[in-house]
């Protein structure tokens, strides 16, 4: 009698275990992005938020007994490698992709239209979602970005049409907003692009600000990675032309979006990058905020060091996953199977009533059928004491461009 | 007036820096025939290093970066031993693909530690309020910078005219063979001549990395972006890649100052120096002081 209760205990135990075996799934979610190579100083964080924050998923159970299984590659920004790694993502069937620069966005745009995967990039290149129903941008774009730094010149200029230059990076990537700008000035936003100036690898760009300065620049806007305005803002800072206050009659206002800015500005150019004026549509741990509890306490749950914990490019991947798996806990809990179709179909119906949240963005995250940009709203940012303090609200540009 | 001087001492400290970069390409091809295609991560390690002792080891600046270029000039060293002393007599494309392997196998090292992926900068040590020359503002690390090339140009000139070691370094240059028969050793006048490299590479990554900041990418870039002034100095010249380096950063900050902006143009001064290059290589195909070698069949 007890050997036969013993055997149904045992019996009714592994039929228990395993109905929850096969209950239990494990969905995978990938990013190919470059850890090591160019732009790497942004990529390694990035990579780190998006592998906590799957970490934490996991540990929270935001997905209940389901698991989240994420897949890291390194492409060292090589757009080849980056393609060879979402074939191999797609064979391991994955129902949303993460990937990273603007060159492999724009290259691997007809493959995630064909797989008809959703795909949110770190680039938030205007022009990745022209003719794409399946890229997803996690903020404004450049162009809107640089189109808000235009505004805020615009709105806070003291007297006259400001004259405003463009400090961009010589890629794609630098010069996708500067026919956008053009078309906000044309649409009526008062102000004068003096000259676009695309940037080498400079030692000293005292020619080039000298050259702007006798043009009667006040502000130059840089759209562009931290390293080549570190070296513009060190040489400003030898002339002595960076405005001690916004639009300082007879200095240079310096400005930039999402890339020129962050930490790594301030650790490439200390005192320079004083009163340098930054866009982003995130939160930064500088200043307090459920955002900043939420990445400071992640990051040191899975053994952060405090630049990695307070770079906005942790930040960065941090919120792409979170959009990524809020999907897949929306889908799950509408009773929905996660897969490709239904996981794009939850990121179209984030709107409204339906808007997320992540508390690590200035704003909601909304996308729709017609609307693949994320948080509309942009925060100002400016370099005060050695670190990046908001200026204002956030605001959603009135000249913002949707494509 | 101030404009043009502001821009001359810019292209003349621009071109200083190049010279200093430059100088380890040109002392390895002088000895060896042989393009280190991995110099930008020498450039770099040598950054590195001295951010390092300052920083993580706690040693002042100054010190740092002295003793940076002793390291890297044995690093240098222990490379050329360990990989390349086994290519002498084989075809001067083979040495060439391993110093490829070479820039390989530094990025993957340097992509290990924290400095792959971050960017730094070094401590203030030089005053902020930069000279005033003419006019023009220098800022101190350019004028430390103009001046440890012109030391490192006079050292290096004075050992290669003066000394037993660098007399035998340009008598290998010349002829390996008839050095050899005299007694020199070759193999100890190419590790001498990586080494050297290495010093005035880590001299280069120290100033670069106090003007840029300290970028992998940036830092590494240098290797290449040097590589006309090589070309346009005579491969094999010290004399030739000062006067190169200082062309070219002339040319560079003029072209920046009057070209670009103006008449449409844009993009002059990353351009400019490369078509001078093509059409002076038309007129002088080795460089402006490259030993022409003539060969009699």
């Amino acid at each position: 009698m007890r050997k036969m209760l013993m055997v149904t205990t045992i019996g009714l135990m592994a039929a228990c275990f395993a109905v929850t075996t096969a209950q239990a799934e494990t969905y995978k979610l990938a990013i190919s992005l470059a850890i090591t190579g160019p732009t790497s100083d942004a990529g390694a964080p990035y990579a780190k938020g998006v592998e906590d924050y799957v970490k934490y998923a996991n540990d929270e159970k935001i997905l209940g007994d389901d698991e989240i299984e994420v897949l890291i590659r390194d492409d060292q920004y090589k757009t080849d490698v980056t393609k060879r790694n979402f074939e191999e993502f797609l064979d391991e069937g994955i129902p949303i992709y993460l990937n990273y620069s603007t060159g492999s966005t724009l290259a691997l745009k007809k493959d995630f239209e064909e797989e008809k995967i959703a795909t949110i990039p770190a680039s938030f290149h205007a022009g990745n979602l022209v003719d794409s129903n399946y890229i997803f941008l996690p903020i404004q774009s450049y162009s809107n970005q640089v189109i808000a730094l235009s505004e805020y010149v615009v709105n806070n200029n003291k007297g006259g049409v400001p004259k405003v230059a463009m400090f961009i990076h010589p890629s794609a990537f630098g010069r996708g907003p500067v026919e956008d700008t053009k078309g906000a000035v044309e649409a009526g936003l008062k102000m004068d692009i003096i000259e676009v100036v695309e940037h080498g690898k400079d030692l000293d760009t005292t020619a080039t600000l000298q050259r702007l300065m006798s043009k009667g620049v006040q502000y130059i806007i840089c759209h562009t990675v931290q390293s080549p305005v570190a070296v513009l803002l060190k040489d400003a800072e030898r002339l002595g032309i960076i405005a001690s206050s916004f639009g300082e009659e007879g200095k240079i206002t310096f400005l930039g979006a999402h890339y020129t800015g962050g930490n790594d500005l301030i650790d490439l150019a200390p005192t320079a990058s004083a009163n340098f004026y930054w866009t982003t549509g995130y939160t930064l741990t500088s200043e307090p905020g459920p955002g900043t509890d939420l990445q400071l306490m992640i990051a040191k749950k899975y053994g952060r060091d405090d630049k990695t914990a307070n770079s906005h490019n942790y930040t960065n991947g941090m919120m792409v996953t979170q959009v990524a798996i809020e999907t897949m806990r929306r889908a799950k809990a509408h009773g929905k199977e996660i897969n490709k179709a239904t996981l794009y179909d939850e990121l179209n119906a984030m709107n409204g009533d339906n808007a997320y949240d992540p508390l690590t963005t200035t704003g909601p995250v909304t996308f729709s059928k017609d609307d693949h940009e994320g948080v509309d709203k942009l925060q100002i940012y400016r370099v005060t004491d050695g670190v990046f303090k908001s200026v204002g609200e956030p605001f959603i540009p009135k000249y913002a461009v949707k494509k | 007036m101030t404009y043009f001087i502001q821009l001359l001492i810019s292209g003349l400290v621009v071109g200083s820096i190049y010279a200093l970069s430059a100088l380890g390409f040109v002392l390895i091809y002088k000895s060896s025939r042989v393009l280190n295609i991995a110099h930008g991560q020498i450039i770099a390690s040598g950054a590195f290093i001295a951010y390092a002792l300052t920083v993580y080891a706690g040693v002042p600046l100054v010190i740092s970066f002295f003793l940076s270029m002793a390291i890297t000039f044995f690093l240098s060293m222990a490379v050329e031993r360990v990989f390349l002393r086994r290519l002498i007599g084989e075809p001067i494309i083979s040495v060439i693909m391993v110093t490829i392997g070479l820039m390989s196998i530094i990025d993957g090292v340097i992509y290990l530690t924290p400095f792959g992926s971050t960017n730094m900068s070094f401590p203030k040590f030089f005053p902020p309020e930069p000279l005033n020359l003419l006019g023009a503002t220098v800022s101190w690390t350019q004028v430390v910078g103009v001046i440890l090339t012109a030391i490192i140009i006079a050292a290096l000139s004075w050992f290669f005219k003066n000394s037993t070691l660098g007399i035998s370094m340009r008598a290998v240059s010349d002829d390996q063979l008839a050095s050899m028969s005299i007694g020199i050793s070759v193999p100890k006048v190419f590790g001498l001549a990586w080494a050297l490299a290495g010093l005035t590479a880590a001299a280069a990554g120290g100033i670069i990395g106090n003007i840029t900041g300290l970028n992998f990418d940036t830092l590494h870039a240098f290797g290449i972006i040097v590589f006309p002034v090589v070309i346009l100095g005579g491969l094999d010249s010290i004399g030739g890649a000062v006067v190169a380096g200082i062309i070219m950063g002339l040319i560079q900050q003029f072209a920046a100052g009057y070209l670009d902006g103006n008449w449409g143009l844009q993009g002059t001064a990353e351009v400019l120096p490369y078509i001078i290059l093509l059409i002076l290589l038309l007129f002088k195909p080795h460089g402006l002081f490259g030993t022409h070698e003539i060969e009699r069949v």
